[in-house]
Formats: structure tokens, sequence, C-alpha cells
């Protein structure tokens, strides 16, 4: 049980692990979320903010998130709920959509 | 092979507190207790509608879901990565939220709706969430009788974790 939680196996076997970027992350989660709950839900809908926090994290996530499906939605744009075909992967769009990437 | 179930809750608190909590939800640090499955939660996307105040949003939540040493075996790892997407209309004040297993989809199929409205009885004050999850195991003719067992413990163990997803809510609320 312990060793399930022990740092190396968790990132070796976690292709994912983007704690690299976890203070970039911290700072945009907390400058968006005062935004959500200060601005945004109270009709100051016309700004965007937490710009430059939002690309700094962007940034190091795109060099440091190597799962191929999660990858994916880091370039698509944001779209609202997934439709099907866009969540069912298919070995053929991840190669698709990963091409060039050496 | 699909299980489905539904829940609602009230939230006796109004819907710009309810929806800017459940963007907290897995980061407060004092929830990681309750919450440890939740290993990571990543913005992966984001827009804002200026014209219209929508918000649309991607996370990927890493989950860790321990199971049985067949699951392990079978399935080779034991975090699973879901997605997030997430529309919430500032000016119609909803949100609604669905994630999806993007791991893991040679066994199993796991996607939840929430919706945050305001609640037609008291909508300045109280807020109605509203939950739908299914759960779909691949059909695995050789491994039929386990994935029945897989099955109930994915319904069993969300379930688990809906309601401890609740209790943080209103403890954040409170």
């Amino acid at each position: 049980m312990g060793i399930l939680r022990d740092k190396r196996t968790a990132s070796s076997s976690s292709p994912t692990s983007t704690s690299p970027c976890a203070d970039l992350r911290t700072a945009y989660h907390n400058c968006f979320n005062r935004w959500y709950a200060e601005k945004f839900v109270k009709g100051q809908w016309q700004k965007e903010e937490c710009v430059v926090e939002w690309e700094k994290y962007r940034e190091c996530l795109s060099q440091h998130l190597e799962d191929k499906q999660l990858s994916r939605f880091l370039k698509a744009e944001a779209s609202g709920i997934p439709s099907d075909d866009q969540v069912n992967r298919k070995s053929s769009f991840d190669g698709a959509s990963m091409g060039g990437a050496k | 092979m699909v299980k489905a179930y539904k829940q609602e809750h009230i939230y006796k608190h109004p819907w710009e507190r309810v929806t800017s909590a459940s963007w907290r939800k897995f980061a407060d640090p004092e929830n990681k207790r309750t919450l440890s499955h939740i290993l990571e939660v990543d913005t992966l996307n984001r827009k804002l509608e200026p014209e219209s105040g929508k918000l649309y949003t991607t996370r990927a939540i890493t989950i860790h879901a321990p199971g049985p040493w067949f699951v392990h075996k079978i399935v080779g790892q034991d975090t699973c990565h879901c997605v997030e997407s997430t529309v919430v209309d500032a000016q119609s004040r909803s949100m609604q939220l669905t994630t999806r297993n993007v791991s893991l989809q040679k066994f199993v199929d796991v996607e939840e709706k929430i919706r945050y409205d305001p609640h037609p009885d008291n909508p300045s004050a109280w807020t109605l969430c509203r939950q739908e999850t299914s759960i779909r195991i691949r059909p695995l003719s050789a491994l039929a009788s386990m994935a029945e067992k897989v099955e109930q413990r994915c319904v069993d163990k969300f379930l688990q974790n809906s309601v401890k997803g609740r209790e943080v809510m209103e403890r954040m609320l409170d």
C-alpha cells in the first residue's frame, strides 16, 4: 500500500505528472478563482483577466504534458461540452494531431 | 451493460457562491485529505465570450483508483485521466460540467454531468445541483463476469466520491 505512495513509483507510473508546473498552476488557479468569484459572476465578464498567469502556466504544460490524449485538449479550442467523436479517441486521430512532434 | 443514476442536491447558498466553490473543490488544501483520490487538476484550455458572458473551460483530472489486484493486472495502471468540460453562462446563471474518462477507454466509459442552477423556489439564495452519471463497461466476452464486478465497484466508488464531493462543497460554503 505504502509503495504506491512512493514518489519515484508514482512519477514513473504516471506519465502526465505536471508537477514542474505546480507553482504556475497555483498562481493561475488563484487568480482565476478570484476573478470568477469577484468579477465574472457579478456581471463584469467583459474583460479576460489572469492572462499573464495563464500564458506562463500553459507554456509550462505544453512542455511537460506528455499524455497524448490530454495534450490534444491543450491544443484544441475550448469548445464546451465535448461531442462523442471528440472524446472517442482513435489511434489515427492521435497520430494526426500529434504529427510533427519529434 | 450500462449503469446510470441521478442525484439531486439543494445547496442553501446562492448560485454565485456555489459555483465559485465548485472551481476550488479539488484545489483547496483542506479538501485534499477527503478527496485523496484526486491527484492533479490542470486547466488545459479556457475561452471567454465577452459579449455573451459565457466561459468555457477544459480541465484534466487525474484520479488515483486503487482496485483489487486483478484490476491492476488487467489495466496495468492505477491512475485514470478524466477531462472535464465546463460551460458557465453568467447571464442566465447556469453552470454545466461534463466529465469523461480519456484513459482506460478500452475497459470503461464513465460520463458524469453536473448542472448548477438557481433553485426555482428561491433563485437568489438557493442552488439546485443535478447530477447524472453513466458507466459503461466495454463488453469483453472473456471477462464478462469480472466486468460485472468491476462495474459495481465503479458505481460504488462514484457514489462514495460524489458524497465526499458534496460534503466538501458544504464545508467550503459554511
